[in-house]
């Protein structure tokens, strides 16, 4: 694929080159995407097995073939409720960099659409707000067909060091809660 | 397998022959006449040598090698061991040691490290007798037979001879040619070394990977036989190795010529060329061969006697060593180096396999297929067979580690004066490898605080009625699927009082708690107790106990501690055998499936209709007339969905503590892989770990005792807050 690219563009930097294939998929009404290579793979939705006392943006952890990979709600991450899950609901499995190694990180999507070659050209910088998501989330905004598609920052998105914070945090919370309830 | 591959087989190699060294040493202290060990602690140096040479780690051969001769007249009852000479030979042996580690890292030893090593060279020499004419270190001791002289038949040289065909596979063993040599120069001068190239192939068949190399090395030097065959010690097997003292008979160049695989006249023009005939000498020896075709060939050791050019002795004493050679050779064998990291792989392919079974023997049983149950179930039994064999392969002996604390305990007694002895049982209790490596420290911190403030110094003990020599004992036995290692010391015990008092003081205890001995005494593993150093005149003991305790819990493992006053102390260790595995016990609470360490459940009730309907007040029953603590694992977890009519109680129990877990139903043991959760779940409290069901699905493994702590100290804390 990337030869593919090369060869059409042969001036295009290998950094553009590597981020010019995006995996689109729906959230709600709307289109995101995320570039190809840190795609590991997409599952059906199911096995889940919830973690207790975690922000609702984490899911749980399913066995991939052996190994527990957390499992992340982007609607719920982007501040947009909890997905619900139907018969399209996927989990897209994505590798993120955490410090010296790679995490494998799912994420629920709605439905996962195709794989589209982005120019970079066609990519436009984030708007300062509008988007309703975290800016700091978007890679940026990429032009398809005349639509925009939200690309997004998977590094930013699932930050291993940002959720284990806010893991730990909901988890406080929630112990305190759960300590004067069992006083009451 | 490259040279650095091989530099690091080295290293292991030699760290491995130090501790063997180190234990023989501090064994040679109790049993002074066991020959053995001499000989053990001999053969150690000696290989050290032998394979830094052959790196061209001169620093190392240049040390070693006078500590070699020292241990050579022990050897040989020339000198007698005692406590000095083992002091000694103790810090030598630590100083092979930073020398090894320089190689390690590649790099040439600094000034000090020097330094220190010429001071042990000089202390060593005193032993060796010219103390004064203290020789350059790596200098051979000078040669002690003298060969008979014998007139007429023998070569005018007075170099030696050395005829060398190395093995095709050498370069594959990892042994560079090369490194010989320079090592031959080492022990005296190469005169002069002619190569031979005859066996090379056509360069069409030319193996990148053989050697084909022979040298004939005409060598002076005063080093012995033994000393210069030494050189060749790792190649000897593989290799034709053919060594002539100055001024052999005609004879034995002939017989070297007769058994070399080069043609005669062409070996004749080689030795020539290498000066270790004469032209007038070659052809003299070649007419011989002539006549004497005829020859008898006998054993050559049989010739070498009886022409008088070695002493019988020596002889035998090369004849033992092959021997012995051989010996160590068919015990390595039977063991094989693997890599950690494919010993782990293996390990995680195994967990997965054991799941996989579990999930097709669900499925064979939901078919209903008769055939297909009995298939699996074989699989399952063999699948756990492998499981178990597998994780031994992981297990070691605690042995090696427990030897360890012999040269702990010599060292921190002459350090703080005292006699202390060490006595070790259970050796050879096995356990995890990964475990092993990490008790390390704990149990130095805990051996080394039992011999400074827990045996007392001589004087107060006779004073006390008990022997002067105060005693440590380290003990290792298997508990139901655990491990137990006991610190035991004959000391002063700790003062009761004085903990309570003290905690008390650091608000770690209410004044008016009604604590048992034991937890009293656990008190010194708090935090709290770390800090202090108003402890050391109580008992000292407080000291970084808190990170034993982390490290241990870290582990997986439990500590506790029991002492009696004026009697000693012991600490006991409790840890699980490995690290990957677990006898679980799988419970649920409505979708979820949640594991409980079985070692920590006592037993499971039933939740009477009594305490179900009390629960609004209270959240303890009586458990025979005891009083239990209980939390509920759908209120802690938040957890959807209504009781369920029957809850069942999971009563655990760690250390002292004991509680309830309210649980929907029980599933029943299992043994499960343990996954970690991922640093995303790094900060959970309650949860250890993670594993996977027979059906594939994920099931969380519980800290108990974090679990129960956090609820019990926000419970009191809202209590206190009210």
């Amino acid at each position: 694929m990337n030869a593919l690219v090369t060869t059409e563009r042969p001036t295009a930097v290998a950094k553009l080159a590597e981020i010019q294939q995006f995996l689109t998929f729906a959230l709600g009404s709307e289109m995101f995407a995320v570039g190809t290579l840190s795609v590991k793979e997409i599952i059906e939705y199911g096995h889940l097995t919830e973690v207790p006392m975690m922000p609702n943006f984490i899911r749980g952890v399913i066995n991939l073939r052996g190994a527990v990979v957390p499992v992340v709600d982007l609607g719920a991450r982007f501040g947009r409720g909890e997905t619900q899950v139907t018969r399209r609901t996927c989990i897209v499995i994505i590798e993120v960099p955490s410090g010296e190694e790679k995490q494998d990180i799912g994420v629920v999507v709605d439905a996962v659409s195709e794989v589209l070659e982005i120019p970079a050209t066609e990519i436009e910088p984030p708007p300062a707000f509008g988007a309703k998501i975290r800016t700091d989330f978007i890679h940026g905004m990429g032009k398809v067909n005349g639509k925009f598609v939200i690309l997004l920052d998977v590094g930013k998105v699932l930050s291993v060091e940002e959720i284990s914070t806010l893991a730990s945090v909901a988890g406080q919370g929630h112990q305190a809660d759960a300590g004067r309830v069992a006083i009451q | 397998m490259n040279l650095d591959e091989a530099l690091k087989t080295f290293i292991i190699e030699s760290r491995e022959l130090l501790e063997q060294m180190e234990e023989a040493l501090l064994r040679i202290e109790q049993e002074p006449d066991d020959a053995e060990v001499v000989n053990a602690i001999f053969r150690a140096a000696h290989t050290i040598k032998g394979s830094a040479g052959l790196f061209g780690l001169e620093y190392v051969v240049a040390f070693t090698h006078v500590a070699e001769s020292v241990l050579d007249k022990v050897r040989s009852g020339e000198l007698r061991v005692d406590a000095d000479l083992i002091a000694l030979l103790l810090e030598s042996r630590d100083h092979i040691g930073v020398l090894v580690d320089h190689a390690a890292e590649g790099e040439e030893p600094g000034d000090a490290t020097n330094q220190h090593g010429g001071e042990l060279i000089t202390r060593l020499n005193a032993y060796l007798g010219h103390q004064a004419e203290a020789k350059p270190a790596g200098m051979p001791v000078e040669h002690e037979h003298k060969f008979e002289k014998e007139g007429g038949g023998r070569v005018a040289t007075d170099n030696w001879h050395i005829s060398l065909r190395f093995g095709p596979d050498l370069l594959c063993n990892g042994m560079d040619p090369l490194a010989f040599i320079r090592y031959l120069e080492t022990l005296g001068e190469i005169v002069n070394v002619v190569t031979l190239t005859e066996a090379i192939p056509a360069l069409s068949e030319i193996d990148p990977e053989s050697c084909y190399l022979g040298f004939e090395i005409s060598f002076q030097s005063n080093a012995d036989k033994a000393a210069i065959e030494g050189v060749f010690e790792f190649v000897r097997e593989d290799s034709q190795i053919a060594i002539m003292p100055p001024h052999s008979k005609a004879y034995e160049y002939l017989k070297l010529i007769q058994d070399l695989p080069e043609q005669e006249m062409r070996l004749g023009e080689i030795l020539v060329k290498c000066g270790t005939l004469t032209r007038a000498e070659l052809e003299n020896t070649l007419r011989e061969q002539a006549q004497n075709s005829e020859h008898p060939p006998r054993p050559i050791g049989e010739v070498l006697v009886e022409k008088h050019i070695v002493q019988a002795t020596v002889v035998e004493a090369a004849l033992e060593k092959q021997k012995q050679v051989k010996e160590s050779k068919s015990a390595e064998a039977s063991l094989i180096r693997v890599d950690a990291e494919k010993l782990d792989q293996l390990i995680n392919l195994v967990g997965e396999l054991t799941i996989a079974g579990a999930g097709a023997s669900l499925a064979a049983q939901r078919s209903g297929i008769p055939e297909l149950q009995e298939a699996t179930a074989t699989m399952s039994r063999l699948v756990e067979e492998v499981r178990d064999s597998a994780l031994t392969l992981r297990m070691v002996q605690i042995g090696g580690t427990f030897n360890r604390f012999q040269r702990v305990v010599r060292d921190v007694s002459k350090e703080l004066g005292k006699d202390i002895r060490l006595e070790i049982s259970g050796a050879e209790t096995e356990l995890d490898k990964t475990v092993v490596e990490k008790i390390g420290d704990p149990l130095t911190h805990l051996v080394r605080n039992s011999m400074d403030h827990g045996i007392e110094p001589a004087e107060v003990r006779v004073a006390n009625g008990k022997p002067a020599h105060g005693s440590l004992k380290l003990n290792a036995y298997h508990d139901s699927g655990s491990i137990v290692i006991e610190v035991i010391d004959d000391g002063g015990g700790l003062k009761k009082d004085r903990i309570l008092m003290k905690a008390i003081e650091r608000g770690l205890v209410q004044p008016d708690a009604n604590l048992s001995d034991k937890e009293i005494f656990n008190l010194i593993f708090e935090p709290g107790f770390s800090t202090a150093d108003a402890i050391s005149n109580l008992s000292g003991r407080g000291v970084g106990m808190d990170v034993v305790k982390r490290n241990i819990m870290a582990l997986r493992g439990t500590v506790d501690l029991d002492s009696v006053e004026g009697q000693g102390t012991t600490v006991s260790i409790r840890l699980p055998l490995t690290l990957a595995i677990i006898d679980g016990f799988l419970v649920s609470v409505g979708k979820s499936s949640f594991v409980i360490p079985l070692d920590l459940v006592v037993e499971c009730i039933e939740l009477s209709d009594e305490d179900r309907s009390a629960a609004g007040e209270r959240n303890y029953l009586s458990l025979r007339g005891q009083v239990l603590p209980y939390l509920r694992l759908r209120d802690q977890f938040d957890i959807e969905g209504d009781r369920v009519r029957r809850e069942n109680v999971v009563v655990v129990q760690y250390g002292n503590a004991r509680a309830g877990l309210v649980v929907d139903t029980l599933q029943g043991e299992f043994q499960t892989v343990i996954k970690p959760l991922g640093r995303i779940f790094s900060h959970i409290n309650g949860i250890g770990g993670s594993t996977i069901l027979g059906s594939g699905e994920v099931a969380l493994i519980l800290d108990v005792p974090r679990l129960v702590q956090q609820v019990s100290s926000k419970g009191e804390r809202s209590m206190f807050e009210a």
